[in-house]
C-alpha cells in the first residue's frame, strides 16, 4: 500500500502529534498557535485552535490514555491542554500553567510512558521533568542541569518511566535519571543502573564528528539507545560494549523513532524516512520507505547535461544554469518549467519530525512524518525500497538537486 | 544612538560560558610529537610516492592528523606533503585512489581539500586540482563527507 500523504497547510509543519485514535492531529504550523485536525472522510479539516503561547510552538504531545496535549514554545512556557465542559457545556480546551523555571525557550516535549510526568528540553542547558501538583492545581519542575553544557534540541522517556535521553547542542547524548519521589516508585535495576537518585547521569556519548545531536530515542525494551547528530551520522549504543557509528553519505538526519528491538526509521533533510536495522554485532542502512526510483509526477525533461544520476551533477547542474543565463540569457526556472525543482521523495522539503502511528504486537507497522513542506505522511515500515545501499546512497544523492 | 553596548562580549559575564575546546577531545599526543610525527610522515609519503603507491601515500598523511591549537607546524607541514600526493596524481586515478580509502581518510581529505581552497597561492595549491578532487570525492563519499567537515571542530 502506498504512503498516505496529506497536505495540511502552505506553511512548515514544525511539530505534530496524533490523538490516540487517529481521528484527530495537533500540529504547529510554525506558529504561536496549535491546529487541531480532525478527519472528514479523507480530508483533514482544521477544527480547533489552542492559542495561549506568545511565541513559536517548538513541539507537541498527545498522551495517549489520559487524552491530554502538552505543547512547548519558545515564550520559555509549557502548557497542559485537557478537554473540560465551559459555561455552556460546550467541550473545550482549557490551558493548565506548568511552572518551568528556564530562561530559554522550550525546544522538545514528550509525555511519560505512564503519563504522570512529562520532561520540557530546553535553551537554558536544562531539561524540567514536570509533575502535577494537585493543592495549586499547576505543574511544577525540577531542572535537570548537569551536566549540560548547551541546548537540548531533543528527549526521549525510557519504559520504565524514570530513565530519561537527552541529545544536546554540546555534541553528546546522554542517559539520565529523571525520578521524582512524590510520583515515581522505586524503579528496578535496569541495563543502565541500579540506583537511580534524581540526575544521575548513566551513560554520555559523543557523535562521532562533532555534530549537535538532534534526536535521540530508547528502543521498545529500553536496552539500547540511539542517536542521530549533524554529522550525518547515526549512533547505537548498547551500555557496555563500543558505541556503534554508522556515518552516511547523505544530508543530517533530525528526527528518529524505533519500529521493532532491531530497526529503526531516521529522516530530516534528505527528505525521505531512512530504515536501519541491526542488532548489538552491527547496524546497516537497510533502504528507504520512500520510492524515489520514479518521479511521482510527470518531471519536466531537463535540457542538455543529463548525466548520471550522481551527486557530481550538481556541478554540472549548476554549470549548464550559469552557462544557459549567460550565452542564451535563458533562467533554467522559466526555461524548463515546474518540474524542475520538484523533489523524487514524497516530502518536498526537510523531515521535521517521525513518530509512531500504529503499532501490532510490539512492532510499529506505520510511522507518520511531517515536514517543512506542510505535508502529514504515514508510512508503512514493511515496505522499504531495498535495492542494496550504494544505489540507496546515488538515489540519495539525486533527490537533492533536482 | 549609542549602539557600543553591541560590540560588549557578553559571555565574559557568564561564569558557566562552553568554551571551544569542551566540545572535542584534545590530541592526547605533545605539541612536539605531533611534529615529529608529521616529519616522519613526510618521509614516509617520499618513499611510497618513489613507488607510485598514492593510495599507500594519502593514507599514511591521513592517519592521525594534527589538529588543534600549537601545532601550526606540523599543520603546514602535513598540508604541504598531502599537496604533493594531489598534484601528482593524474586526474583519471583519482576515483579509484579515492574508492581505497577508509570513511574516515575520505573526511580527512575533505577538510584538507576545504583548507587549500580557503588559502589560495600559498604553497603549490592549485585551486584546480583541489576542485577535481572535491569533485571525484564528492561523488563517491556523498555530501555527507562535507556535512562532516563542516560540523567538526577538529581543524586540521
Amino acid at each position: 500500500m502506498a504512503p498516505e500523504i496529506y497536505n495540511l497547510a502552505q506553511s512548515p509543519v514544525s511539530s505534530h502529534a496524533f490523538s490516540p485514535d487517529h481521528s484527530q492531529v495537533a500540529v504547529s504550523l510554525n506558529t504561536n498557535d496549535v491546529q487541531i485536525f480532525s478527519k472528514q472522510g479523507t480530508e483533514w479539516v482544521s477544527t480547533d485552535t489552542l492559542s495561549e503561547h506568545d511565541k513559536l510552538i517548538t513541539s507537541i504531545d498527545w498522551a495517549s490514555s489520559s487524552n491530554r496535549i502538552v505543547t512547548a514554545s519558545q515564550d520559555r512556557n509549557a502548557y497542559v491542554w485537557q478537554q473540560t465542559a465551559d459555561a455552556d457545556g460546550k467541550i473545550v480546551w482549557k490551558p493548565t500553567l506548568v511552572l518551568l523555571r528556564i530562561n530559554r525557550a522550550a525546544t522538545h516535549v514528550r509525555w511519560s510512558p505512564k503519563e504522570d510526568k512529562f520532561a520540557v528540553a530546553s535553551g537554558a542547558r536544562a531539561i524540567a521533568v514536570c509533575s502535577f501538583d494537585p493543592e495549586n492545581n499547576w505543574w511544577v519542575s525540577k531542572l535537570l542541569k548537569k551536566p549540560i553544557r548547551s541546548t537540548v534540541l531533543a528527549i526521549d522517556w525510557h519504559p520504565n518511566n524514570v530513565l530519561l535521553a537527552a541529545g544536546s547542542a554540546d555534541m553528546k547524548a546522554r542517559v539520565l535519571s529523571a525520578y521524582i519521589k512524590e510520583v515515581d516508585e522505586r524503579p528496578s535495576p535496569t541495563i543502565w543502573g541500579s540506583k537511580l537518585p534524581f540526575n544521575t547521569i548513566c551513560g554520555e556519548f559523543t557523535s562521532p564528528s562533532g555534530g549537535w545531536v538532534h534526536t535521540v530515542g530508547f528502543s521498545p525494551s529500553g536496552d539500547a539507545l540511539a542517536f542521530a547528530s549533524h554529522d550525518s551520522s547515526v549512533s547505537i549504543v548498547y551500555p557496555g560494549s563500543p558505541v556503534i557509528n554508522i556515518k552516511l553519505p547523505t544530508l543530517p538526519f533530525v528526527t528518529l523513532t524505533w519500529t521493532t528491538e532491531n530497526s529503526l526509521v531516521a529522516a530530516g533533510h534528505d527528505c525521505q524516512p531512512v530504515v536501519f536495522s541491526g542488532a548489538q554485532d552491527g547496524w546497516q542502512v537497510v533502504g528507504s520507505l520512500d520510492d524515489t526510483s520514479a518521479a511521482k509526477s510527470p518531471v519536466g525533461s531537463k535540457s542538455g547535461y543529463g548525466g548520471s544520476p550522481t551527486v557530481g551533477r550538481l556541478n554540472a547542474g549548476a554549470f549548464a544554469t550559469f552557462r544557459d543565463a549567460d550565452s542564451r540569457g535563458q533562467s533554467s526556472i522559466a526555461g524548463s518549467g515546474s518540474g524542475d525543482t520538484k523533489l523524487l521523495t514524497v516530502h518536498q522539503n526537510t523531515i521535521t519530525s517521525v513518530r509512531p502511528y500504529e503499532i501490532h504486537g510490539g512492532q510499529v507497522t506505520k510511522v507518520s512524518t511531517s515536514g517543512v513542506d506542510g505535508n502529514l505522511v504515514i508510512w508503512n515500515t514493511d515496505e522499504v525500497m531495498t535495492s542494496g545501499i550504494a544505489s540507496l546512497t546515488s538515489r540519495l544523492g539525486s533527490s537533492q538537486i533536482r | 544612538m549609542d549602539v557600543n553596548f553591541r560590540k560588549i562580549d557578553i559571555d565574559v559575564y557568564d561564569e558557566d560560558i562552553l568554551h571551544e575546546t569542551e566540545l572535542y577531545d584534545s590530541d592526547p599526543r605533545d605539541p612536539s610529537q605531533v611534529l615529529s610525527d608529521a616529519r616522519q610522515k613526510q618521509v614516509a609519503v617520499r618513499t611510497a610516492l618513489a613507488r607510485s603507491d598514492i593510495v599507500g601515500a594519502l593514507s599514511s598523511i591521513l592517519d592521525s592528523p594534527p589538529y588543534g591549537p600549537g601545532v601550526d607546524e606540523a599543520k603546514d607541514l602535513t598540508l604541504q606533503t598531502l599537496l604533493t600526493i594531489l598534484n601528482t596524481t593524474k586526474a583519471a586515478e583519482i576515483p579509484g585512489v579515492v574508492k581505497a580509502l577508509s570513511q574516515d581518510e575520505q573526511d580527512t581529505l575533505m577538510k584538507y581539500l576545504y583548507k587549500g581552497m580557503a588559502m589560495p597561492g600559498w604553497g603549490d595549491i592549485s585551486g584546480s586540482v583541489l576542485l577535481g578532487w572535491h569533485e571525484k570525492l564528492t561523488e563517491i563519499a556523498g555530501t555527507g563527507c562535507i556535512v562532516r567537515v563542516m560540523t567538526d571542530r577538529r581543524l586540521v
